[in-house]
């Protein structure tokens, strides 16, 4: 009975804390697509910033991460198709790993632990210094001018960053794929090319977009959760950073699962 | 044409429950410049909250420009305190803007004047308010005297009709003192604004020569001849 209580409380807060950040998440795109233009110019400032924190200089990491695994994945195929007679899959393979799994997932987690904690840990820091109550002393919406052009920002750059990663990992592999096994580089680009549909760079970049969405919104609505203790913004940084992980790839799966079942 | 701010009948209790109000009136006009005191922790800030509609009343009604401020929300609320203009005890500035973008941020929100423009307007009223510092530095490492410079200079940027400065002079020295008192007196003089000091040191009576003093006494708002 009381195992039963503790999951029955345990799932009322989940789904608790899910509902809070829909509101956030609706919230904010309402307010992207349906308030007036007053205020724009302060709002697309702090999108800039946070497109240009989010992706502009995430760029370095998510190359060499990038480039990293787009090797692994080409010697593993390298090792491995050989010994089934299907060295013409590497297309499939890269476009199977790279393009519908790796580079949407990659890209949220480099997200996250740059940017989702940097986000959840300024927006509790401006909680505990009291900018969140000055903004509202001022007339100006938190959710707005804080939460909405994070949530956009994230989303775009997770965006743009996924086909960064996917387009750098494919040229890593080539790396190895043309001067270690001496394959042209046309024939590898129109291997992979030949091998991915619509379907698969769409859903790559559906997935992507929606992944940034989350972790704008969770990331926010973690550090907005801070009250007056400074000791909370590590306790909040941290659920954030679990919650976006566990959204993510819940979302990854059911995506996946929607496509390509 | 009616008062400003009209306070009837208030009951209300701080975040720990201790009754701070119970009964209180007041009725401040444009133009005047009203200074409230009390001992620290008596009740200054939650009279300034609830004008501000930060904090609802548990009785009575706080009416601000005629609106019963307590029953404002969304954009209502916000119209409302966009026509005020606060100084906080500690300035509450926004740490991750430049000097020169925190001044300029209600501009750029509230109203349709050009970016250019309203970077062009915060760096002429930090000029009036003394501020010699970098426009560009993040305020965090500025000297309060500074601090309170940008703040000042933040809450005047629309122009407002009220003027709610929370103990502006704490922690400053007299020199210092007298310039944020002259910047926001020059701008009060300009006609039919109402502002309202709080202070826990009576330093704003010397500094400010307030017209009105209401005194936080008996859970009352209480009224005592300027001298």
């Amino acid at each position: 009975m009381k195992l039963l209580n503790f999951l029955g409380r345990l799932v009322l807060e989940r789904v608790k804390i899910l509902l809070n950040v829909i509101d956030i998440a609706t919230t904010s795109v309402w307010s992207a697509l349906f308030r007036s233009n007053r205020g724009r110019s302060a709002v697309v400032s702090v999108l800039l910033k946070q497109i240009y924190f989010t992706g502009f200089e995430a760029i370095p990491i998510v190359s060499w991460i990038a480039l990293i695994f787009g090797l692994i994945v080409v010697t593993q195929s390298l090792s491995i198709l050989p010994r089934f007679g299907g060295e013409g899959l590497m297309g499939e393979i890269l476009v199977w790993v790279v393009v519908r799994e790796a580079g949407p997932v990659f890209a949220s987690v480099i997200v996250i632990a740059r940017s989702g904690t940097a986000i959840a840990s300024e927006l509790g820091s401006m909680k505990v210094s009291k900018e969140v109550w000055s903004l509202e002393m001022m007339g100006i919406d938190p959710l707005h001018y804080l939460v909405m052009p994070r949530v956009l920002g994230t989303a775009v750059s997770v965006f743009v960053l996924t086909f960064y990663f996917e387009a750098v990992s494919i040229l890593g592999g080539y790396l190895l794929a043309g001067f270690g096994k001496n394959i042209a580089f046309g024939a590898y680009i129109s291997n992979v090319l030949g091998a991915m549909g619509f379907v698969d760079a769409g859903v790559s970049l559906l997935k992507s977009a929606l992944f940034g969405f989350i972790i704008g919104t969770v990331c926010s609505y973690h550090g907005l959760l801070v009250e007056k203790s400074i000791t909370q913004i590590p306790q909040e940084t941290t659920k954030a950073v679990i919650g976006s992980l566990r959204l993510v790839f819940v979302t990854d799966a059911v995506i996946t699962f929607l496509f390509f079942m | 044409m009616g008062p400003l701010i009209e306070i009837k009948d208030l009951t209300s209790s701080s975040d720990d429950g201790r009754k701070i109000f119970e009964g209180a009136s007041l009725a401040l006009s444009g133009g005047e410049k009203v200074l409230v005191t009390a001992p620290v922790s008596a009740g200054k800030s939650l009279l300034l909250k609830l004008i501000a509609g930060l904090v609802r009343p548990e009785g009575g009604v706080v009416r601000v420009f005629g609106e019963d401020i307590a029953n404002l929300s969304g954009d209502g609320l916000k119209s409302i305190r966009k026509r005020m203009g606060f100084v906080f005890q500690d300035t509450t500035l926004i740490s991750n803007l430049k000097v020169i973008e925190n001044v300029a941020l209600p501009m750029q929100y509230h109203t349709e004047i050009s970016y250019a423009s309203s970077m062009e307007r915060a760096r002429l009223l930090l000029e009036e308010a003394g501020f010699t510092g970098d426009l560009w530095a993040l305020p965090g490492p500025l000297p309060l005297f500074a601090k309170k410079e940008v703040a000042a200079a933040r809450a005047l940027s629309l122009e407002p009709e009220i003027i709610l400065c929370e103990n502006i002079t704490d922690g400053l020295t007299e020199f210092e003192k007298e310039r944020v008192a002259s910047f926001i007196l020059g701008y009060h003089a300009s006609g039919g604004k109402l502002l309202i000091l709080t202070s826990n040191t009576g330093d704003e009576e010397t500094f400010f020569r307030p017209g009105r003093m209401v005194r936080i006494e008996g859970r009352r708002l209480v009224e005592r001849n300027a001298d």
